[in-house]
């Protein structure tokens, strides 16, 4: 083969990236479709703010980890972050009456969460899956042993209406995701540290050789992780209006799910924020669905483990990717 | 050294058949004839030398005698009767047992455990192992080659030698006719090595034939009973030792009709870019020493595992250095590859599609990745300025590619490793570290990678190039370093570069 | 190219496993803090509480030692729990209870294996799924309820006792020597260190690796299974949420006791000292009034340790290549 003849068929990697995301994009529409025909209880008002604001929660869980599957890892601990982190800062609002220590407490519990993450991942090299289960259960352990059982409950008016305001008749909450969506996005997509992130996911082997600091954004992406986790917990808290150790535990496997449907793969370097946004209305529709329809919320986690095994799989076969 | 040969070789050939025989046997890869109709035939009790090369073929032919790979031409004769070969099974019921470099045991089985590993006898309890058969049998075959070792040791606590020992214990276990082995004395002590011979001259005596594939001339002399030279996939020559002398052998090694030019501008070298001294390391290289000026290419000599990649990993920064001073434009460099990409240093990987490139990438982005600090500012990136520099880079170095878009998996191999280079370039180094630069890529695309090169070196820069192919050494480079055992042995200037020194000082002589 | 040799290390033998180093640590912290804890009542107790976790640990020593991990066997008992509850309650039959709890176990580890096996999905996702899905069956077949009657014949798998000695305790025994037998005197046990050592000695040796590895699934799901009827009859009922945590448990185990995660080196003997060092941990943490809740933290905390003290004992390889 001589050096000029082309390679064919070229796979153009910019429009294939638009193509997975009208898909989904594509999906959602026919959800929503089905799911009007399918229930009378869909299409008003009140349920569609619902879903708004759930997949606002949802996002902001996905959207760290987003970043921490791009690097081919996984954060198993989310969730239990989640916990931690609101039942720390509700107690502290209760207390002193500040939204501003409940704030500075979750993001802060969130972040360091996360960088902890980062320190077993990066720097002991303990597999991600392992060293985020680890943590989870730790997490989950001092939660439990924070909050002794009770429940926090009766916070500021002022802080409930970031859970419940409306701001030129969009939820709050969705203005934050649709904030941290266009801020996060331009991140991984328009900035360097975002570059290298997709590098090491793709082979953190050649990212290395290439002179990126691939332990330093490791521990970038975990704790940003933890940080949005943090993000999460306020809005559970201004959204329930109470705390209490199991806050989150649900959401670590639609937000895993949320991720991976929404195109980023699992093995790293494949995926977008968008993409994940779009995975995270799929997702939410999914379970609103199976409300709406009234099949019993037991059934969600095996929905749930089903679509992650569905995906990953869809990857593997798509992709062409070894394990 | 000591070693006994016998006849048995000429009294068995004087009764009709040999053992193996390989008619034709072709075998390609994408890209590659790694193997071209390569005959040559193996008696029982004779231990046949098998020469080559870096490329020549050598390890294709152990893998498709092993049924690893099934070749794509060509027969096999067992005892005289036509056979295949197209799975390990069919290799081991034939009796061919092929020890790779890489050991196939397991580390945490003991070495009864390993050398019953799928064919292990059942006990009397069913279902459980006959524990007492294997370690008795283990013993025997222990025993035949004057290990002393109780079989119940666990492999991962021995030695690399005893390791070899275990499996040719293997092999011999399963009544192997046909040994074959590649390069058994590289990770072997003087003592370790003779300890096999006095074991190879026993199994000799039992009519097992043995493969022995070894850059070692006094190895070759002294054990060998034939010789066959490989070069470029094809067999050049089987002759018997007394035929032939250790430079004749080298000559046939090598010796190619230089069909190619590479076109290079030799000018007088600028500044010193790279200056090492006294380095060592934890991969085994020590006392290295060498420079680099600007303008020149110097090249990197040695076998397989004499450690010239370990070099260039140390001096890049991947891996850690235990002593001695690297010294980069002047400046000492002692960190690692981030601070050596910032001082304009560039490593091309020996793999580039595990090492060099994200291959499902585009190529823009593989481009700017080694450069991304340097190339934007206030780490703001700008997808448009990337494709911009790619498409520039492209146009620089000619890569035929459908845009910079394109995932840099799809490229040719030449093309991907313009790629890498251009990903350096794109990042202004000045000093390029090329490991086996031309490593899998076709003629038209070598010659290319050279011109690239050159260019390189006449616009200031300086290029250390690791290459198996002497040849290009030869034409390519204004001198040269030969490594041997993870040293440096010589140092070859323009007047002395030839394939024979290269040859010469790179194989060991005692 | 890089020398590749084989790792090497001191006989296992020649340096004092971390557990057991952990275990004789914990055991002297307690006994002096806590009077009780000495005592031959509360060690029986320690053991026979031990016996659910013990039998969730030895299989899932075989699935770490072929790099994977087994997320859902806690679901997957709670699934077998309810199951095998049901059937007691309207049989009363003990062996039918037995057989259900186990096949049900086999079924989910079954798929686990098919999934990782032919499917190639990472072992981690496949059993993350199938937890959800375990998960959601337990909850529908229970219709989240307790299932409670559990008849006389079931509740004497924990409460019983043959020649003076508690029926756990025994099960314990039985079951830590049956896949002692398995993995160190039959060929099966050499596949599966083949699996995590060196894979390629498996294809040069022409034994199926996918077979091997469905094998080993399998028989974590039916040791689950097992280990749910162990817990009804402890609990004296059928929960979905019997299980939730025990896959930590059981993984810590194996980590504590010593079996790597890379490198297909498996210490069955340190999986059972792991489990008793958890519950040693658990019940002495108890007796000086330390929430459960907390335990679960102290637990991770010794996982992490065990992983470190690997990482630090130079037993890994640095940077690979």
């Amino acid at each position: 083969m001589s050096a000029t003849t082309l390679p064919a068929p070229p796979r153009l990697a910019l429009s294939s990236e638009l193509m997975r995301i009208s898909f989904r994009l594509l999906a959602v529409a026919l959800l929503c479709v089905a799911l009007s025909v399918a229930s009378d209880a869909f299409a008003n008002q009140a349920n569609i703010m619902n879903v708004l604001r759930q997949s606002a929660l949802l996002f902001f869980m996905a959207s760290g980890l987003t970043l921490v599957v791009l690097t081919a890892g996984l954060d198993l601990s989310v969730g239990a972050n989640i916990g931690l982190s609101a039942c720390v800062a509700g107690t502290l609002m209760k207390s002193t009456g500040e939204p501003a220590y409940a704030v500075a407490a979750a993001l802060g519990i969130g972040a360091a969460v996360g960088w902890l993450n980062g320190v077993l991942v990066a720097v002991l090299r303990i597999p991600s899956f392992i060293a985020t289960y680890g943590m989870l259960w730790i997490l989950h352990g001092l939660t439990y042993a924070y909050m002794a059982g009770s429940t926090v409950y009766g916070f500021p008016r002022g802080f409930r209406q970031f859970g419940n305001g409306f701001f030129l008749g969009v939820p709050i909450p969705v203005l934050v995701m649709l904030a941290s969506l266009i801020a996060l996005a331009l991140f991984a997509g328009r900035t360097v540290w975002g570059q290298q992130i997709y590098a090491i996911g793709a082979n953190p082997v050649a990212a290395r050789l290439s002179g990126m600091p691939v332990r330093r954004r490791l521990m970038l992406v975990y704790t940003l992780s933890g940080l949005t986790a943090g993000l999460a917990a306020l809005v559970f808290l201004a959204r329930l209006n109470s705390a209490e150790a199991d806050i989150g535990g649900s959401l670590t496997l639609p937000a895993i799910a949320a991720v991976l449907i929404g195109g980023t793969s699992l093995f790293g370097g494949v995926g977008t924020m968008f993409g994940t946004f779009v995975g995270t209305l799929l997702l939410t529709l999914v379970l609103n669905g199976m409300n709406l329809l009234q099949i019993d919320s037991r059934w969600q986690p095996l929905v749930t483990g089903v679509i992650i095994v569905a995906a990953v799989w869809i990857d593997i076969r798509t992709s062409g990717r070894k394990t | 050294m000591i070693i006994e040969q016998t006849n048995a070789t000429t009294v068995l050939q004087s009764c009709g058949v040999p053992l193996l025989e390989l008619r034709g046997i072709s075998k390609s890869f994408p890209g590659v004839k790694a193997l071209q109709d390569v005959s040559f035939s193996v008696w029982p009790g004779e231990v046949h030398m098998l020469l080559g090369e870096n490329g020549a073929g050598k390890s294709t032919l152990m893998k498709v005698l092993c049924g690893a790979h099934q070749a794509d031409e060509g027969a096999f004769l067992h005892r005289g009767e036509p056979v295949r070969i197209m799975s390990p099974t069919d290799a081991r019921k034939l009796g061919i047992a092929v020890i790779f470099q890489e050991f196939s045991l397991v580390p945490y089985l003991d070495i009864a455990d390993n050398i019953f590993l799928g064919r292990a006898p059942r006990g009397r309890i069913p279902g459980t192992l006959d524990r007492r058969l294997m370690l008795d049998e283990a013993r025997r075959v222990l025993d035949l080659l004057g290990m002393d070792i109780d079989p119940r040791t666990k492999v991962h606590q021995l030695g690399i030698a005893q390791q070899q020992m275990v499996e040719i214990a293997k092999a011999l276990s399963q009544n192997a006719g046909i040994l074959v082995m590649d390069e058994p004395t590289a990770a072997l002590s003087e003592r370790e090595s003779e300890q096999l011979f006095r074991v190879m001259a026993r199994l000799k005596t039992q009519g097992v034939a043995i493969v022995y594939i070894s850059h070692r001339m006094a190895e070759v002399f002294a054990l060998g009973d034939r010789i066959t030279v490989l070069r470029d996939g094809q067999r050049i020559r089987s002759l018997l030792p007394h035929e032939a002398s250790p430079d004749a052998l080298v000559q046939m090694m090598v010796g190619r009709s230089v069909d190619m030019t590479y076109p290079r501008h030799f000018g007088a070298p600028g500044e010193t870019l790279l200056e090492i001294s006294g380095l060592s390391a934890a991969s085994g290289i020590r006392d290295i020493a060498l420079t680099v000026r600007a303008g020149e290419i110097v090249g990197l000599c040695g076998l397989v595992g004499s450690g010239r990649t370990e070099v260039a990993r140390a001096i890049f920064g991947a891996d850690p250095i235990t002593s001695g001073e690297v010294r980069v434009f002047g400046r000492i460099h002692h960190g690692g590859p981030e601070a050596a990409a910032r001082l304009g240093v560039a490593l091309i990987p020996e793999s580039r599609k595990t090492e060099g490139l994200a291959l499902n990438r585009s190529v823009a982005d593989n481009i700017v990745s080694a450069g991304l600090p340097k190339l934007f500012s206030f780490g703001v990136f700008h997808p448009s300025r990337a494709r911009e520099i790619a498409r520039d880079i492209i146009a620089r170095l000619s890569i035929a590619t459908a845009g910079t878009q394109v995932a840099v998996g799809t490229l040719s191999g030449g093309n991907q490793q313009k790629v890498v280079i251009g990903k350096w370039l794109a990042a202004k180094a000045r000093l390029f570290i090329l490991d086996e630069p031309t490593r899998g890529i076709d003629i038209g695309a070598k010659a290319q990678i050279f011109a690239l090169v050159d260019a390189l070196v006449q616009a200031g820069a300086g290029v250390l190039m690791i290459s198996s192919e002497q040849s290009e050494i030869v034409h390519v480079c204004d001198r040269a370093y030969v490594m041997r055992d993870k040293r440096i042995v010589g140092e070859l200037q323009r007047g002395e570069l030839s394939e024979q020194n290269i040859v010469l000082l790179g194989m060991h002589d005692a | 190219m890089l020398d590749r040799t084989l790792p090497s290390q001191p006989a296992l033998l020649a340096r004092i496993p971390g557990v057991v180093v952990m275990l004789a640590v914990l055991n002297i912290g307690f006994a002096w803090a806590s009077p009780g804890f000495l005592s031959l009542a509360n060690l029986s107790n320690v053991l026979a509480q031990s016996s659910v976790l013990l039998i969730l640990a030895l299989p899932m020593t075989l699935v770490i030692m072929t790099e994977g991990l087994d997320l859902s066997i806690g679901a997957v008992l709670s699934l077998a729990s309810v199951s095998l509850a049901l059937v007691a309650v309207a049989t009363g039959s003990l062996v039918l209870a037995l057989i259900v709890g186990v096949a049900v176990g086999a079924a989910c580890g079954a798929v686990n294996g098919w999934l990782v096996a032919w499917l190639r999905i990472p072992p981690f996702v496949a059993t993350l799924g199938m937890f959800g899905v375990a998960q959601g069956l337990a909850l529908a077949v229970s219709d989240g309820q307790s299932i409670t009657g559990i008849p006389a014949s079931v509740q004497a798998m924990y409460s019983g006792a043959m020649l003076g000695i508690p029926v756990p305790i025994l099960l314990m025994l039985a079951a830590a020597l049956a896949m002692h037998v398995l993995l160190y005197t039959t060929p099966f046990g050499t596949y599966v260190f083949a699996l995590g050592g060196n894979r390629e000695a498996l294809a040069f040796a022409g034994i199926s690796q996918r077979r091997i590895l469905l094998c080993v699934y399998t028989l974590a799901g039916a040791m689950g299974g097992l280990a749910g009827l162990l817990l009804t009859a402890r609990l004296n009922s059928g929960h979905p949420s019997a299980g939730i945590g025990m896959e930590f448990d059981a993984i810590a185990a194996v980590a504590v006791g010593g079996t790597s995660f890379e490198r297909g080196n498996g210490w069955l003997p340190g999986t059972v000292l792991g489990v008793i060092t958890i519950g040693v941990l658990r019940n002495g943490l108890n007796l000086i009034a330390i929430p459960s809740s907390l335990q679960v933290c102290c637990i991770g905390v010794l996982v992490i340790l065990a992983f470190v003290f690997e990482a630090f004992s130079g037993v890994r390889r640095g940077e690979p290549r």
